[in-house]
């Protein structure tokens, strides 16, 4: 009688435990919450009673005589500071190397040229939640009998600007003239950041990546766009994903050159430790475990020492950007510094920090240009102090999926890489993830063919895959 | 060098009855405390450095005259600042910013408009010099300093060399308050003028008016050690040694390099290296039941709750060292070209870590506890010498190393603590002691935060001269 009572004793738990897996399995799978968007008011004092002016008005970059001859005069009383000896660009911007840069700025970089230059794509101005939006509006100049050009939303980061896609629009508005085919063609949509470039700053505190994705959404939906793409790196990458997250109807496909995942857990941490041993155990593939390993070096010490700015940013940027908007020199300094280690880690060790390598001088100093004569480097520095205050991984964005579908181009010299298998925890619906053969952090700006390409055959995919539910 | 590692014991004054005994005892002890203490024994090696252009020279010797120097200013000079404030670039804050995002550009624009209209740089040149000022060339560099004595030193006591060292964002303008009241105490109303000082404040190499090392690798230790060829320079055998910010791991480690040429130490900033497990027990303990973990209630009061101020606010105030630490090149770069731009980076330092409570206030309660005169002259040493960018490389040069202090041996040498309430971090006595094995005075100071000399000197003044009249009786 005992035995059987124990044994009953023992099955009853079993049931329970059972029970209890059972019950938390089916409950813990994640709701598909989506993000609410975010309304606000980010002009000067109160919101006026009267209707906010709709219109979307043309717009072009302009640039004075007064203008130049400041900056000039700035340039030309820059002081510098002489570099320690062989340091290379271990230590920030090279100032042997910065002087030459400041001498072609001078005398050969002409800025005039360069406002044309910008001005060669349609931009326009509208105010949305009370601050004007600047965009580039690039449509197709042919489109074939029937089809139609595919809209496309393209965010930049920081320290870029809408400047970074010069190169890559024309391969999507036109990409038969560029030996791409013509199955897909875009209209091409690339705003500036509230705070960047020629977009007005927002007046009140916590304008964060929500409040961006949200304002980026009223502009699509003002254009008249029902359904679009979008495409994003940097801070464009989370504006992008937010935008997915706050409308996944109305965005058919997210593409991203950067995935980033801030809700780290024990999974993560294993797989750092365990990873390079077993790495099929945690979906790794050979190119994760090559760009990830060894973690210490390219994880732990490459964060450390690379995010300085960001650090302070997050935290005083009022401070950080003030020397910054008054000098020309320490400006460029400043964001030329990015553009040469996140373009290539190893370009530290060069004593131009290779920044002609992937680009030109102009095209450098016309995004350096875009920050001096808009005098956005502080607003464009708050943004990271709206999104990282809290902390990393903690603001409710962080811990929704997205489930739209999503490509993902995963540049080689990007600052840190994000495997497949952690981008899916995120992004549920990875339709296409390609590990890129070249090229890093400002992928459209360096290699604007291979991301255009990712990009179409990404549609391409996401195209087909509707059509056969359709069907 | 080693020190000898003999304890200062009376065993050794026995007389001859009992000294065989004693010297068997006394050499079983000093086994027993070898066998110990192991490598904590070592002293930091003084070693030897080139800070120089290029390659050293083989041959000559180096220069050892101490040069008399002045400050000086020019018109061109002047003009040059004042048409760079004319044309500064402003940027309009977020409403209800405060000094939450950093420094109010609203003030800002007040303190520029002094700047440029009142503030009177020639006049300040005159306060600068009216202390003796000096150069003299170390290890390839040129090495300033002010040498006060004091003007009457009452019949038969002796002046106590003191050698005080500054830190970042400051300079050694920062002691020109509190250097009357250690070379003069009876006039200023401190004491009977039983402790006097004859003060020595140098420039770190790389600011102010100290010229910048050549070289990669420039630490505190080189600091350390150039400091004490300074004063073995200027005929000091023995010296007390009083410091913050980085004049408390300077002076900290001149003390761990020649223990037996520090009288004493006083610091009124204390950094102490990795914490282990048994730490953060206590940390955790200590919230609850402080005297357990041997904390007392003012430092239950300043140290908790932990991780609001040791964790959130350490972040939030850090973003300036972590820069520094990796990419001083370019965090300085707009800064030596924009005078504005410097100002409102530097003098954010004086708020805040003068009262995190400043923070909330549209002028970052600045001229609560400094004159904008003081301020200013302390920006302007750093903007006339154009050493911002070099100032920032020694956070690099620092951090790239071992910041474990408890890797070096323990200090014996007799230590005095200041600690002000609204210093960064506060560091109870009972872990100060790891590294600070002979604090003889932990003073909790009643008010003033991390710039203790420029904003309450003759606090500061009153605690060294406690702290040096304990030594003097030992």
């Amino acid at each position: 009688e005992s035995c059987s009572s124990l044994a009953g004793i023992i099955l009853l738990e079993v049931v329970l435990v059972l029970g209890t897996l059972l019950i938390y399995f089916l409950f813990s799978k994640k709701k598909e919450e989506t993000l609410p968007f975010k309304n606000g008011w980010w002009g000067k004092g109160q919101k006026p009673v009267t209707q906010e002016d709709t219109s979307v008005r043309p717009f072009k970059v302009e640039t004075t005589e007064e203008e130049l001859s400041d900056l000039f005069r700035r340039l030309d009383q820059a002081r510098f500071t002489e570099p320690l000896e062989n340091s290379c660009f271990h230590y920030g911007t090279n100032s042997v190397h910065l002087r030459k840069v400041v001498s072609y700025w001078k005398n050969q970089f002409n800025w005039k040229k360069q406002v044309e230059v910008l001005n060669k794509y349609p931009q326009f101005k509208t105010k949305i939640q009370g601050i004007d939006i600047h965009f580039v509006h690039v449509k197709p100049p042919r489109l074939p009998e029937g089809q139609a050009a595919k809209p496309l939303l393209m965010v930049h980061g920081w320290p870029g600007s809408f400047y970074e896609f010069y190169k890559i629009i024309p391969l999507l508005t036109d990409p038969a003239s560029h030996g791409l085919g013509d199955e897909h063609i875009f209209e091409v949509i690339c705003p500036s950041i509230p705070g960047y470039g020629f977009s007005e700053a927002p007046h009140k505190k916590d304008f964060n990546s929500v409040s961006a994705a949200s304002v980026f959404y009223e502009l699509m939906l003002r254009l008249g766009f029902n359904e679009f793409y979008a495409q994003g790196g940097d801070w464009g990458w989370l504006i992008c994903t937010n935008l997915a997250q706050i409308a996944p109807n109305h965005v058919k496909g997210l593409h991203l050159n950067m995935a980033s995942v801030s809700k780290l857990g024990l999974t993560h941490l294993l797989s750092v430790l365990l990873g390079r041993y077993f790495p099929g155990l945690f979906g790794f593939q050979d190119e994760d475990v090559r760009r990830m390993f060894p973690f210490l070096k390219k994880g732990l010490y490459r964060i450390l020492s690379e995010s300085g700015y960001a650090h302070i940013q997050a935290t005083k940027p009022d401070t950080v950007g003030c020397g910054l908007n008054d000098s020309p020199v320490g400006l460029a300094a400043y964001i030329l510094e990015k553009f040469s280690s996140w373009t290539d880690m190893e370009f530290q060790n060069l004593e131009d920090g290779g920044l002609e390598r992937k680009f030109s001088l102009d095209d450098l100093l016309t995004n350096v240009m875009i920050y001096w004569v808009s005098g956005c480097i502080v607003s464009s520095m708050r943004f990271y102090k709206e999104n990282l205050q809290k902390g990393i991984g903690t603001q409710k964005h962080e811990k929704l999926t997205v489930q739209v579908p999503t490509g993902i181009a995963s540049f080689p010299n990007e600052i840190l890489h994000t495997p497949q298998a952690w981008a899916k925890k995120k992004y549920t619906n990875i339709v296409s993830f390609h590990f890129m053969p070249r090229g890093g952090h400002f992928a459209a700006f360096e290699e604007p063919e291979l991301l255009a390409k990712d990009i179409l055959q990404f549609v391409g995919k996401v195209e087909k895959e509707q059509l056969w539910k359709k069907k | 060098q080693t020190i000898s590692c003999l304890p200062r014991s009376s065993e050794y004054s026995q007389k001859n009855a009992v000294l065989l005994p004693a010297a068997a005892l006394g050499v079983g002890g000093v086994l027993l405390y070898w066998l110990r203490s192991g490598r904590k024994i070592k002293t930091i090696d003084m070693g030897d450095g080139w800070w120089g252009s290029g390659e050293r020279p083989l041959k000559g010797k180096e220069d050892e005259s101490i040069r008399p120097f002045k400050i000086e200013t020019s018109d061109k000079e002047i003009e040059d600042l004042h048409r760079r404030l004319d044309h500064f670039r402003f940027t309009p804050h977020v409403e209800g910013a405060a000094f939450h995002y950093g420094f109010n550009s609203s003030y800002l624009r007040k303190v520029v408009a002094y700047w440029r209209n009142q503030f009177d740089w020639r006049k300040q040149v005159e306060v600068l010099n009216k202390y003796p000022h000096f150069h003299t060339t170390i290890e390839g560099i040129d090495i300033h300093f002010i040498h006060v004595k004091p003007s009457y030193v009452p019949h038969g006591r002796a002046v106590q060399p003191l050698l005080m060292v500054h830190g970042w964002p400051g300079s050694f303008y920062e002691f020109y308050k509190i250097i009357p009241l250690l070379t003069e105490p009876a006039r200023h109303g401190l004491n009977e003028g039983d402790v006097v000082f004859e003060v020595i404040c140098p420039s770190i190499p790389g600011y102010g008016f100290s010229e910048a090392p050549h070289q990669k690798g420039f630490d505190s230790i080189a600091t350390a050690r150039i400091f004490h060829k300074l004063m073995n320079r200027l005929g000091f055998k023995e010296y007390y040694l009083q410091g913050g910010d980085w004049g408390s791991r300077i002076t900290t480690n001149m003390t761990q390099m020649l223990p037996q040429c520090v009288k004493g130490l006083h610091l009124n900033c204390v950094f102490i290296g990795k914490q282990g497990l048994g730490r953060l027990i206590a940390i955790m303990l200590g919230a609850y039941v402080p005297w357990l973990v041997g904390l007392s209630r003012e430092d239950a009061r300043r140290f908790y709750p932990f991780m609001q101020k040791n964790v959130y606010d350490v972040l939030r105030e850090s973003g300036y060292l972590h820069i520094q630490g990796t990419k001083p090149d370019t965090a300085g770069c707009g800064l030596n070209d924009s005078p504005v731009g410097l100002a409102a980076y530097i003098l954010e330092k004086f708020s805040t870590w003068t009262d995190k409570s400043f923070l909330h206030k549209d002028d970052g309660g600045l001229e609560s506890k400094y004159s904008l005169d003081e301020l200013l002259t302390n920006v302007m040493i750093y903007w006339v010498t154009s050493s911002i960018v070099s100032s920032m490389r020694y956070y690099k040069e620092n951090f790239s190393k071992d910041p474990n202090l408890n890797a070096y041996s323990g200090i014996y040498v007799p230590t005095g603590i200041a600690a002000f309430p609204q210093e960064i971090i506060h560091t109870p006595q009972v872990w100060a002691k790891d590294v600070y094995k002979n604090i003889i005075s932990y003073s909790y100071m009643p008010s003033g935060g991390h710039f203790a000399a420029f904003e309450e000197p003759k606090l500061l003044a009153q605690d060294i001269m406690h702290f040096v009249r304990k030594v003097e009786q030992l």
